[in-house]
């Protein structure tokens, strides 16, 4: 019934991200969107970092690409990406928010309006506020908000600034949020 | 973070406006990105809604002009993504001039013009820059004047600055511009040579004998029909064996549009028209 999950994270998020991707079934049904904060001038080696680790393929996908379950799509570094209606992936080189370029703020807002609620939203650990804004407008357009237990991130504000603007369905440790995933039809 | 919201119906009301009134068809524009900068207008102008917009801009010319400014992207900046400028300086420029002297270089969008001033700042460092002629199309008028005056963000200088030495580690950014008043200019001088073509959303009028068009980053705020349209016309454009520089994730992906352009650098999205 899901069609899509986006997951947001900055600051103490790679382990979890890793965790999370290295423990999804190979035919995980849904497309996994991920806006991460990254080095704005180190343009390879993350993909291929978290790919090592995941059991589905990851992209950092081309302007306009259509996005298919079971495959998991990376902002490109220095662009936002965001979801277009029609399901394809769109970049963009405007200006920073948040102090982020990707920033997931906008991930979650614009896939918020391409899935509606048949969207799962994740905010993991992170150091600035972006992200929150976002999981608020999924949680509006109907989608299935998570916040990673701050008392178990690395660095809490940004599941913190979330939880303040949003109630969330769920708080979950590392684990939960793979027992969650790991049941999804 | 409560700003203003569009809805779909708004967005096509507004483009049909647009197109009505001024013929300026947008609607092959990509959607959420459209949709997100009107927003962003809408609120710097203080205006209430779409409707608001719509009643304003049918009349206000002044309006319009600002409006064909403010939905080009200037947030880029001088020497975006160092490796393909490398590229252009070791391997495009010593290859183009090992078979003629004098040649041209199209920017379909200039935009806010970094990549017209980081283009010839470095032909100047080869001592090119006389050899060549630049033809620089833009929708707005307003990007036109301001390049032509050198005006550039003085925010960006630090980002500009740092990306040049990963280029270029024997001499300053800073040689090419001048900082004062918080106000910050390029050397026009640069750009002397320089054809400026206003022009609409679909080009009226276009170069031929190009033997480089630098279009990066402006197509991905185009839809796939728009976007294919833009390359077809740049294929005309160009010389057979003339190159293409698109967003590093970019791609021409038309059907058989590998009868018409090679990719020659896969990680810069670097093409070649064909031959014949």
């Amino acid at each position: 019934m899901y069609k899509a999950l986006v997951i947001g994270g900055s600051a103490g998020s790679f382990q979890v991200i890793t965790k999370i991707l290295s423990s999804l079934p190979k035919n995980f049904p849904l497309p996994v969107l991920l806006s991460l904060h990254r080095l704005k001038h180190v343009r390879s080696g993350f993909v291929e970092a978290l790919s090592i680790k995941s059991t589905i393929p990851i992209v950092e996908p081309f302007d306009k690409e259509s996005i298919k379950p079971g495959k998991g799509y990376l902002a490109p570094s220095n662009y936002h990406m965001y979801i277009e209606l029609n399901k394809r992936i769109a970049l963009s080189t405007e200006e920073p928010v948040n102090h982020s370029r990707p920033s997931i703020d906008l991930t979650f807002e614009t896939a918020a309006q391409a899935y509606r609620n048949k969207l799962i939203g994740i905010i993991l650990s992170g150091a600035n506020k972006d992200g929150a804004h976002g999981l608020k407008k999924l949680k509006q357009a109907g989608g299935l908000a998570i916040v990673q237990d701050p008392n178990e991130c690395q660095v809490k504000t940004m599941t913190e600034a979330s939880l303040k603007v949003t109630t969330v369905d769920h708080i979950f440790t590392t684990e939960q949020i793979i027992n969650f995933l790991l049941n999804i039809k | 973070m409560n700003k203003y919201e569009l809805g779909i119906v708004d967005t096509r009301n507004i483009i049909r406006t647009l197109q009505d009134v001024y013929n300026y068809d947008f609607k092959n524009y990509a959607l959420t990105f459209f949709k997100r900068r009107v927003e962003k207008i809408i609120g710097n102008y203080n205006l209430k809604d779409a409707d608001e917009f719509i009643q304003k801009i049918k009349t206000d010319t002044a309006l319009f002009e600002s409006f064909l400014q403010d939905i080009c992207v200037d947030t880029s900046e001088m020497y975006r993504e160092p490796s393909m400028w490398r590229v252009l300086k070791e391997e495009v420029f010593p290859k183009i001039t090992s078979d003629t002297l004098n040649f041209k270089i199209w920017f379909p969008e200039v935009a806010s013009g970094e990549e017209l001033y980081s283009t010839a700042i470095i032909l100047e460092k080869l001592n090119l820059l006389k050899n060549v002629q630049f033809i620089a199309s833009s929708i707005s008028e307003l990007n036109i004047e301001k390049i032509k005056k050198g005006l550039f963000d003085p925010k960006k200088i630090e980002f500009n600055d740092t990306n040049f030495v990963r280029i270029f580690n024997d001499s300053e950014l800073s040689d090419y511009y001048t900082h004062k008043n918080e106000k910050a200019y390029w050397k026009t001088s640069l750009i002397e040579n320089t054809k400026f073509i206003k022009q609409n959303v679909i080009f009226d009028d276009y170069p031929k004998g190009i033997k480089l068009v630098l279009f990066r980053n402006q197509m991905i705020y185009y839809n796939q029909i728009l976007q294919e349209r833009y390359i077809k016309i740049i294929y005309n454009c160009l010389v057979p064996g003339g190159y293409l520089a698109i967003g590093n994730k970019e791609k021409i992906d038309y059907w058989n549009s590998d009868k018409d352009y090679i990719l020659i650098n896969d990680s810069e999205s670097l093409y070649k028209k064909k031959l014949s």
